[in-house]
């Protein structure tokens, strides 16, 4: 008996492959569709879409942050008619990734908000132009410190328009509670968390993770106790680890920070059973809107030679911009003006970055900028470290963070952890 | 040309000499093979370029100042380097723990869960389902929550309080950290093993189990017995899959501890990830990712020839 | 004791008399004989722990998205708080949920239909084809899954770039299929091998061509598997992001996946956020999945055995 593919029935027959065919073709032109609908967004979008398109890449996704490049794109646009601002999010880690391909495929956005210390890369890889001349003739340019002006070979590839840094925020019900006031000196730190831990509260929250972040929160404690990236000593590093072990072994500090970002431990403080946590201005939305105990802000208590790193966004002109002008334009009537400082600082609690407006009775006036703002003047420190040579930032700052993730895990003890990052760091520092 | 090829056999008569058959099941091999041009076009153009690119980087010098202009040939000083600098075997060593693991239990597991569920029913489709709902959620939903569960605050640290004891540290002690990474792994690929594994357990006919019972089989004789049996086949192509997924695991490690604490849980995706994209040397980075497309490249051919071998049985 | 192969009798394809080809119904008595095993203690312990370890977490998932921030690390608030759908509500405020969600089902359905458009020849292809470069054909659709993602992006920007397919839906489908094909294949391939070489064969002495064979035979019995793969694919270019991030470069494109990503930012987990939108990312899929779900439960029968 022979098998057939079909029945023989003529009418049959001519249906089934109908069908088929009309499943075909419904996919092709479903396929032809879906080509259609998505070529229709390339063809010069993926920069300016003309002449009067600003694209601005950035990374923010909190609400108050998302308001200053709302807040900045309105203000650009009321002055600048017949101009569109374009926000583009861009999940923070990939961010220099997409940066970095885009400027492999000669294309980007206008302008960029990105990392401060990420500067050095990204003008490396291309993806920033230099911005010498706009900023030469630059009117306000002496309201800069030169901390915040990003250079590449003599070159200027980004200024950051306001600053991010570290401070103390303390618990005051907590501290009032122990019978402490917010310390001023290392020592007093240590006493302070000593009757708190006895009250049955913790100590200190920080961020302990293997990375940059890592670093950037280790700095000020290492260069309390001596530490330099120009010329680093193994013994410098050695004691300002030790402290910080100190810290874990008497459970002021928990392990588990190796775990931590910035953010969870903020949350944690702000939950309410943590005394103390070395974190940034930024968090200032946060506070207010969970924290449910009275808190302050004290500089953090690091003596003479204590700094603390300048974070916050740079601010550059992207490469391939077919709008240079019109980003130049649009960079010095936001962030590099007075006004639009302080719209940044009104939304998202960031300190500006010029000199004038840092003396604005908005800074000076508010309880909680105040500190941060003395800590600029007088402890700030250029982010990344001068003395680190652009190739070797991102090295240096990894290796960094894992030396100090590793003291806090107790993995390595401080004066292995310290001999290992020191031997990174003349590896790196005499690279070129 | 198939149908010009077929026509000369159309007058040949069903159960003539075999050797028109053999003819055109030969010819018919060559037409059959054109049929995977399309995905060969396809995966030669956007997958082959990149992976040809991914080799190139890794025997040149590459950082984020280069990568746009000529890239300057360095032979296998990228992979002596990361090897002197101590990364790459503690990142292997780390690995092949963490692939042992993610793999051993993720078959284990999931032929239990199977067996487990094994039945025709309603409760069983439900928590099937489940399961298999759990593996779709992206890993940064799932690592999130297991970061949670697993800290000094977790589900299972207060249990540990209720008696008494102190915190367990699972994600931030260098002996736990990377174990605690690779049960969560394997708690998200179980379900995937498991709805295959009970697919395949279910195909087995009535008869089988009739003869068992004649035989005064225990439960456990006929899971030794019948069911694992009947799933060797299966398990061959489920740890191929298994070993690949977690040889390439990434994203639980990103989200749970970031290869910390220290370096404890750097693996070698990880470790390339971070030489690539957080200290910008590409070169280096793709010569670790070169490593471990080596591993897999000898399990691939194990794979492929067993499969072959089988079927021309 | 006997070793089977079960499976090849689950789906395989029946000649019934009147010429027309059918599927033997699966399993028609597999459960009447399990009960008396499925009671024991240890079977029914282990369903119980099954149920704890995945439904624990989901739980949880639930339970932050109804939080308030605050209370997410507080270690008062674990259990006993008061609930709020400000998660949710922030999320449809927030505005682009519904771009988002048409974007990824675009992505999604075009990488599918792509993806099976390729692979399913390329699955049967390599079924029937023996042989050295069968072999060598394996061998590399497994190592090309072992290709970092991150490793691809850079140079699918610049071919994107070079063919003008950059910030456009379809080149993101592109690379998303490109991804997919290994796995497409691989996972297919099995099924077109269980479909007996003898209806092939009838079907040529009857004088169908290959492709037609193909089309009208080999199709309709592989059909599981393909459902399968196509469920599979389906899920895995939902929940695909970094393609998406990489290759997208104006707002309002972004597929939901990335919105997700939105809610890690640098300046925090918005843990609540995070959660709600998992949940709601989720919705299409457990629709999706239950309109499947009996296809893939039994379509993965055939996949087991190879």
């Amino acid at each position: 008996m022979a098998f057939t593919a079909e029945p023989h029935q003529p009418g049959r027959r001519r249906r089934r492959p109908r069908l088929r065919l009309a499943l075909v073709a419904g996919a092709v032109a479903a396929t032809a569709g879906l080509i259609l609908s998505g070529c229709s967004g390339s063809g010069g979008s993926s920069t300016a879409g003309g002449s009067n398109t600003l694209t601005v890449w950035h990374y923010f996704s909190d609400p108050n942050q998302v308001k200053v490049m709302t807040d900045f794109a309105a203000l650009f646009e009321k002055d600048n008619a017949g101009v569109t601002v374009k926000n583009v999010y861009v999940p923070y880690d990939q961010m220099d990734q997409k940066l970095i391909a885009s400027a492999g495929a000669k294309t980007g956005p206008d302008v960029v908000v990105f990392n401060g210390a990420d500067a050095s890369n990204l003008a490396l890889s291309g993806t920033l132009a230099p911005m010498d001349s706009q900023w030469s003739s630059f009117a306000d340019k002496g309201q800069f410190p030169s901390s915040v002006i990003h250079k590449l070979n003599g070159k200027t590839y980004a200024v950051q328009g306001y600053v991010n840094l570290l401070g103390l925020w303390y618990n005051k019900d907590i501290l009032d509670a122990a019978g402490v006031t917010p310390p001023t000196t290392l020592d007093q730190l240590d006493s302070a968390m000593a009757k708190v831990k006895a009250a049955g509260k913790s100590g200190i929250t920080l961020s302990g993770l293997p990375n940059s972040q890592g670093e950037w929160q280790a700095y000020p404690w290492l260069t309390a106790a001596g530490f330099d990236l120009a010329k680093p000593s193994t013994s410098a590093l050695t004691a300002g680890f030790s402290r910080v072990a100190g810290w874990v072994d008497k459970g002021y500090l928990s392990k588990e920070s190796t775990t931590w970002d910035q953010t969870v431990p903020f949350q944690k403080f702000a939950a309410g059973d943590v005394a103390f946590a070395e974190n940034g201005n930024w968090q200032i939305g946060t506070a207010k809107s969970t924290a449910k105990f009275h808190y302050g802000v004290v500089p953090l208590p690091l003596g003479s030679k204590g700094k603390v790193y300048l974070g916050g966004e740079g601010e550059g002109i992207g490469a391939f911009s077919k709008n240079k002008d019109l980003a130049w334009k649009y960079l010095q009537a936001t962030y590099y003006s007075s006004k639009g400082q302080l719209i940044a600082l009104k939304d998202s609690g960031t300190i500006p970055a010029r000199a004038d407006t840092a003396a604005d009775s908005a800074v000076t006036g508010d309880p909680l900028i105040k500190p941060f703002a003395e800590s600029v003047s007088k402890m700030g420190a250029n982010y990344p470290g001068t003395k680190v040579p652009p190739a070797s930032v991102a090295n240096q700052q990894l290796a960094g963070g894992q030396a100090w993730s590793s003291v806090l895990g107790g993995s390595q003890s401080p004066s292995a952890a310290a001999a290992a990052y020191k031997q990174q760091l003349d590896q790196l520092l005499s690279a070129k | 040309m198939t149908t010009a090829q077929r026509s000369h056999h159309r007058t040949a008569r069903p159960g003539s000499s075999p050797a028109p058959l053999a003819r055109r099941r030969r010819r018919s091999l060559d037409a059959r093979l054109l049929y995977v041009l399309p995905a060969a076009a396809v995966l030669a153009v956007l997958a082959a370029f990149p992976l040809v690119q991914l080799v190139r980087m890794s025997v040149s010098a590459v950082t984020s100042a280069t990568l746009s202009t000529n890239w300057a040939f360095v032979g296998l000083s990228n992979f002596v380097k990361s090897w002197q600098q101590g990364d790459t075997p503690a990142a292997l060593l780390n690995t092949l723990v963490f692939v042992v693991i993610v793999t051993a239990l993720g078959l284990v597991g999931g032929f239990a869960a199977a067996v487990a569920l094994r039945a025709n029913t309603k409760a069983s489709a439900i928590l099937l389902g489940l399961m298999v709902f759990v593996w779709a959620l992206p890993p940064v939903v799932n690592g999130s929550v297991w970061k949670f569960l697993l800290g000094d605050n977790g589900l299972f640290n207060s249990v540990f309080h209720l008696f008494g004891a102190s915190s367990f540290p699972f994600l931030y002690d260098t002996r736990f950290a990377l174990l605690s990474v690779a049960l969560v792994n394997s708690w998200a690929i179980i379900p995937f093993n498991a709805l295959v594994f009970r697919a395949a357990i279910l195909g087995i006919p009535e008869e089988v189990y009739e003869a068992a019972q004649l035989d005064g089989a225990s439960p456990w004789q006929e899971i030794r017995h019948i069911m694992m049996a009947a799933v060797r086949p299966t398990t061959l192509v489920l740890a191929v899959l298994t070993i690949v997924y977690a040889f390439r695991s990434f994203d639980f490690i990103y989200v749970m501890t970031y290869g910390g604490p220290g370096k404890a849980t750097n693996t070698l995706p990880f470790l390339g990830y971070l030489q690539a994209f957080v200290r910008y040397d590409f070169g280096l980075g793709s010569s670790t990712a070169i490593i471990a497309v080596l591993f897999v490249i000898v399990l691939a051919v194990v794979y492929a020839r067993s499969v072959r071998k089988e079927e021309l049985d | 004791m006997t070793s089977m192969q079960p499976g090849l009798g689950a789906a395989a394809a029946e000649p019934t008399p009147g010429g027309s080809v059918r599927r033997a119904s699966p399993r028609r008595s597999s459960t009447r004989r399990r009960s008396t095993h499925r009671r024991t203690p240890i079977a029914v312990l282990s369903r119980v722990l099954l149920f704890v370890i995945y439904g624990v977490p989901v739980l949880w998932i639930l339970l932050t998205s109804l939080k308030n921030p605050g209370d997410v690390l507080s270690d008062k608030a674990t259990f006993f708080f008061t609930p709020t759908l400000d998660a949710y509500a922030n999320v449809f405020q927030s505005g682009g949920l519904f771009e988002a969600l048409a974007q990824s089902f675009l992505i999604a359905a075009g990488t599918t239909i792509l993806t099976l458009l390729v692979a399913i020849p390329a699955g049967y292809g390599l079924a029937r084809v023996g042989g050295r470069i069968t072999t060598i054909c394996l061998a590399l659709l497994i190592v090309l899954q072992m290709v970092p993602q991150t490793a691809n992006v850079i140079p699918l920007f610049q071919i994107f770039g070079n063919w003008g397919l950059l910030d456009s839906t379809f080149g993101v489908i592109l690379a998303d299929t490109a991804l997919l094909i290994p796995f497409a294949v691989l996972l297919m391939r099995p099924f077109f091998r269980a479909v007996p070489e003898a209806l092939e064969e009838a079907s040529a002495i009857d004088g169908a061509s290959t492709w037609r064979t193909f089309r009208s035979i080999v199709l309709p019995v592989a059909r599981n598997g393909v459902a399968t793969a196509a469920t599979l694919v389906f899920l895995l270019s939902w929940g695909e992001f970094l393609y998406a991030v990489n290759f997208l470069l104006m707002p309002g494109k972004y597929p939901l996946s990335a919105l997700l990503a939105q809610q890690v930012s640098a300046f925090g987990i918005n843990w609540p956020g995070l959660m709600a939108l998992a949940v709601l990312t989720s919705i299409p899929i457990l629709v999706l999945f239950a309109c499947t779900y009996r296809l893939l439960r039994e379509g993965l029968t055939l996949g087991a055995v190879k």
